[in-house]
Parts: structure tokens; C-alpha cells; sequence
């Protein structure tokens, strides 16, 4: 049983180091919206750490999953808000459709491009968001370009005070709630059967099947997973606090490349990395924004640049490298 | 039997890299398969471990038809194999590398992490690399990497071993130690080990019951040890034909 435990002992620095990011936006003035910014960094890179992390493979399409996730919870309120005796559950449901709608996207893609390897993988999803933008703008469903616009139908359905409370307040801890899931459900998978498979898969995949591994389904596992809780961010931190999805937005390519670079930063396939990395990422790209309006991305990327470069395997890869040995190394990883 | 091929032939385009080929393995037999650079040796590995399907014939294992099985199928019915240049999961610790071997091999399904765990353990210490057991596996030296691999195909637990030069660029010392201990598991462990041999005629003759000669895809002879080594097609194969005596 001890020996049990002691394998979920890296979830102390993460459950942690989320506990002190939110008592800072809640008591420090004026700091809730950078914390909870933060918090959907972090959120994003361990859901999209779990696939890209720890099966190697590089989803550019990532996006859509948290934009059907969007879309999921935007649609249950639409559609939902006038049953009176629903109340919360109209939130409910648009959880649990944005986590169908996104896993059932991901089994399609991961259906098909899973088969490729490597960058042929990574440039087959490069279409997938792009074609759902103008699926639905083309096809005019769920609103068509003009999205869908729920404010509303949020205030007629809970009050206008309840309805804002849930924007600026329930959505973020929501954020919080999943990174914490993720997190779990990350060591759970690295400690389990699953996480050998995936390590191996990503080492040498060919060796992996010979060694009795059944990659594409492991694969899969990894990218349903990943895609659910990706569906999830999208339905709290989009949807929900902003009551609103636009189809350029929900797919735009720009965030998928922002996730892949948090995750890289913080240290793919570890843990804690994903955290490091959303906070890295969260508050270069708030502080610059103050410094050097305009010119932050300019001064960003040759940042980014020589982080990688510093630390090819990402701060906390290089931190595991280092604590090898000691007490610490049974809390990081 | 344990596994018997019939009429396997294999082509890449219009080569043809295992031709006609059919061979017959018992349980707990070790068989050298020799021949030149060339001869179609990986490409039988490749078809038994199933990484290749052949073009016509059939693998029968354990009286089961897996001719067209995908290797993680053929891994759990208990062939297990080692690669020329050895493929360790690089960033994994050799103790994790040798516990993937017992998790998805024969015992699939069957053993916790754990279990897997301590069956990597006994089998590290069986190869003697405990002293390397936690570290990463891409720091191993080449021939810890291959003693490693042979640990994570051990941990299988499989009835067909396939070795593919497992003992090239090894110390002639390292080569008697090892075929001690390849015989040794064969026996307590009752597996059929196949190797694969270029031209390490110590490890052929201390090891093997039985040679099969390989050449150009097609098997050139299948017999005992004894007789392979003086066998004069077997010579000509290695070493081209023997000079005229007048020339002595």
C-alpha cells in the first residue's frame, strides 16, 4: 500500500504549486486574470502533454479539439437555457459534450493519421482544424461564421449575477479543477502498463511492436485522452468565460503552436514540465506585452530560441538529469 | 514442433530475399543460422517476428497459423527477439527496458507493474548488469546494450529466442560466458533459441546443436554442427573455393 503511495508523490509539487498560483490571484489585487491565464497554460500543456509528451507525435490540429470542446459547451447553453429545471446542468451537459464531441473528432483523426509516422503525422494534422473552421463556416452549422453567441442565454438561464460570477469566477476555477485531473491522470498512465507502453512506442516504435505492444492502440488511448481533456479546457476557459466562439478563433493554428511550445519548454513526457512551461510561457508573453507592446512576439522568439536550445529536453528534463540520486527525484519528474 | 516454416518466399521489387525457404524448429532446440552478408537472414527474422508478411508460404507456431499476424500478437504467443543493432528505449532505465519485455511478452495480461518489475530484476541479475540497473538505457555501452536486450527478451519469458548477432564485437571471454549462459536457459527454461551468426564460428561450435547455412535467400543445408563445419559447400559459401593443391 506505502509502495502505492509513494508513486503518487510527484503530484505534491504539482497540487502545490496550483494551490500558491491560486492564492495569489485570490489575494493579491488586480493578479486574478494573469493567474488564471496562467492556469489555462498549464491546463492545456498537461492535457496536451499526455499525447504529444508521451507518445512523441506532434498534433498540429490540437486546437480543434479544444474548439469543439468550445463549441460543445456553447451549444448546450444555446440550446438548453430556457429548461428550467436543468439550472447547473446545463453546464454538465456541455462538459460532458464537449468531452464526446472532442474524443469523437480525435478517434476520426487518430483513425487515420496515426498510421503515419512522425512528421507525416504532424503534417496530416495540420488540415484537420483549418477544414473544421470552414466545415462549419462553409456548411453554416452551429451558427456559421458568425459563431454563437451565448451571453444571454447565460444570464436568462442563471441571473445576470450568477451568469457573471460563472465567467469570471467558476470558469477559472474550472481550469484549475482539470489541470489538476490531467495531472492525475498523467502519473496514473506513467505508473501504469500504459506508460511503458508509450515510453517505448515513443523510444522505437517498431521495437515496441516487437516487444509485444500494440501501439496503435496505445496511441489512441494517449490521443482520446488528450483530446477529451483538451475539450474540456475549451469548454471552461473559452466558452464559458468568454460566452462567446468564433470560428477563426476556436481553430486558429497559432494556439496549437503555443501548446506545443509550452510543452516543450517546461519538458515533454515529464510531469511537472507542462507546469513550468505554462508558467515560462504565461508570463513572458504577459510581461512583454507590457514592456514592448507590439514587438513582444519580435523579442519572444529568440527567447524561446535559446531556451530550447539551452535545455533541449526542458527545464524539468534537465532538472531530472540533475537530481538523479537524491530524495528529490521521487517527487519530481 | 514449435515452429515450422513452409515455402516461405520474400521479395523486395524484384529481389528476392528469402526464397522457397522452409525450416523446422522443435522446443528447447539452438540452431545457428549462418551465412554471408546478404543471404536473407534478417529478412527470416523479420518474417518470423512478423515485421515482414511473406509473398507465399506459411509460419506455423504451436500448431497456430501466423503468417499474417501482427508482431505484438506474435510477441504474446512467445517469440521473442533480439536486433542486430540494438534498440533500447533510450531515455527509459534498463530496468524499465527489461520490464516492458515481461509485461507485453507471454505473460501479457498476467503480471502487475510491479511483477514486471521484479521479473526484470531476476533477469538483470541473470545477465549480470545490476550494477546498471537504474541507469538509462542510451548510456549503455554497445555490449551492455546488446546483454540488455537479451535481458528484455528474456523477460518475455519466450519459447522461441531469435538472436540476431547477438554476440558480434563481443570479447572472446564474453562469448564463452554467454553461450554458458545461453545454454543454461535454454535448458531450465526449455526455449528454442535461434541465432543469428555471421562468422563466429567459436559461438557456432560451442553453441549451436544444429546449423542452418543461408545463402543468397535459399537454405544451402541444415545439419548438425559437426557436420556443417566440414561441410565443403559450407566452406565455399565463407570462403570461396578452396585452392588447388599443387598451389599448397
Amino acid at each position: 500500500m506505502r509502495a502505492k503511495i509513494v508513486k503518487y508523490y510527484p503530484l505534491i509539487p504539482v497540487y502545490a504549486g496550483y494551490f500558491i498560483l491560486f492564492m495569489i490571484g485570490k489575494n493579491l489585487p488586480g493578479m486574478w486574470q494573469l493567474v488564471a491565464m496562467l492556469a489555462f497554460y498549464c491546463a492545456i500543456g498537461q492535457a496536451f502533454n499526455i499525447f504529444l509528451g508521451m507518445t512523441g507525435y506532434v498534433d498540429f490540429g490540437y486546437v480543434a479539439f479544444m474548439g469543439l470542446g468550445t463549441y460543445g459547451m456553447a451549444l448546450s447553453i444555446a440550446y438548453f437555457y430556457q429548461v428550467e429545471w436543468l439550472g447547473i446542468g446545463v453546464i454538465v451537459i456541455g462538459l460532458i459534450l464537449a468531452i464526446i464531441m472532442a474524443s469523437l473528432l480525435s478517434m476520426a483523426v487518430g483513425a487515420v493519421a496515426l498510421r503515419l509516422r512522425g512528421a507525416y503525422f504532424a503534417i496530416a494534422t495540420i488540415g484537420v482544424n483549418e477544414g473544421f473552421r470552414y466545415l462549419i463556416e462553409g456548411a453554416k452549422i452551429w451558427g456559421g461564421s458568425e459563431g454563437i453567441i451565448f451571453s444571454g442565454q447565460l444570464s436568462q438561464a442563471f441571473g445576470v449575477e450568477k451568469a457573471s460570477e460563472l465567467s469570471t469566477f467558476w470558469a477559472d476555477i474550472s481550469v484549475f479543477l482539470i489541470a489538476g485531473i490531467a495531472a492525475f491522470i498523467t502519473i496514473y498512465y506513467m505508473r501504469g502498463k500504459i506508460g511503458y507502453a508509450l515510453t517505448a512506442l515513443r523510444e522505437d516504435e517498431d521495437a515496441a511492436k516487437v516487444m509485444g505492444i500494440n501501439v496503435t492502440r496505445y496511441k489512441i488511448i494517449a490521443f482520446i485522452t488528450s483530446a477529451s481533456l483538451a475539450g474540456l479546457v475549451g469548454a471552461t476557459a473559452w466558452a464559458l468565460k468568454l460566452t462567446y466562439v468564433f470560428p477563426p478563433e476556436a481553430f486558429e493554428i497559432h494556439y496549437s503552436v503555443e501548446f506545443i511550445i509550452v510543452v516543450l519548454l517546461g519538458g515533454a513526457g515529464t510531469l511537472l514540465g507542462p507546469i513550468v512551461g505554462g508558467l515560462i510561457y504565461g508570463l513572458s508573453k504577459y510581461w512583454l506585452a507590457v514592456i514592448v507592446p507590439g514587438f513582444q512576439l519580435l523579442i519572444f522568439a529568440p527567447i524561446i530560441i535559446v531556451i530550447i536550445v539551452a535545455f533541449p529536453e526542458g527545464v524539468i528534463g534537465m532538472l531530472k538529469q540533475r537530481i538523479k540520486g537524491t530524495v528529490l527525484e521521487k517527487f519530481i519528474i | 514442433m514449435l515452429l515450422k516454416l513452409e515455402n516461405i518466399t520474400k521479395r523486395f521489387g524484384g529481389l528476392i530475399a528469402v526464397a522457397n525457404f522452409s525450416l523446422e524448429i522443435n522446443s528447447g532446440e539452438s540452431i545457428a543460422v549462418v551465412g554471408p552478408n546478404g543471404s536473407g537472414k534478417t529478412t527470416l527474422y523479420n518474417v518470423i517476428s512478423g515485421v515482414y508478411f511473406p509473398e507465399e508460404g506459411r509460419a506455423i507456431f504451436e500448431g497456430k497459423d501466423i503468417t499474417h499476424l501482427p508482431p505484438y500478437k506474435r510477441a504474446s504467443l512467445g517469440i521473442g527477439r533480439t536486433f542486430q543493432i540494438p534498440r533500447p528505449f533510450s531515455s527509459a532505465s534498463v530496468r524499465e527496458n527489461v520490464a516492458v519485455g515481461a509485461l507485453f511478452g507471454r505473460l501479457s495480461g498476467k503480471v502487475s507493474v510491479d511483477e514486471s518489475l521484479e521479473i526484470a530484476d531476476r533477469t538483470i541479475e541473470l545477465v549480470g548488469l545490476q550494477p546498471h540497473r537504474d541507469k538509462a538505457a542510451g548510456a549503455l555501452t554497445p555490449v551492455e546494450k546488446k546483454l540488455m536486450e537479451i535481458a528484455r527478451a528474456l523477460a518475455m519469458k519466450p519459447r522461441l529466442l531469435l538472436m540476431d548477432e547477438a554476440m558480434a564485437g563481443m570479447h572472446p571471454r564474453d562469448i564463452d560466458g554467454m553461450v554458458r549462459f545461453l545454454k543454461k536457459i535454454k535448458e531450465e527454461e526449455n526455449i528454442a533459441v535461434v541465432s543469428m551468426v555471421e562468422h563466429i564460428m567459436r559461438a557456432v561450435a560451442g553453441f549451436a546443436e544444429r546449423v542452418v547455412v543461408m545463402h543468397q535467400g535459399a537454405k544451402l543445408c541444415d545439419e548438425t554442427t559437426e557436420q556443417a563445419l566440414r561441410d565443403p559447400r559450407v566452406v565455399e559459401v565463407y570462403l570461396g573455393r578452396p585452392p588447388e593443391e599443387s598451389h599448397a
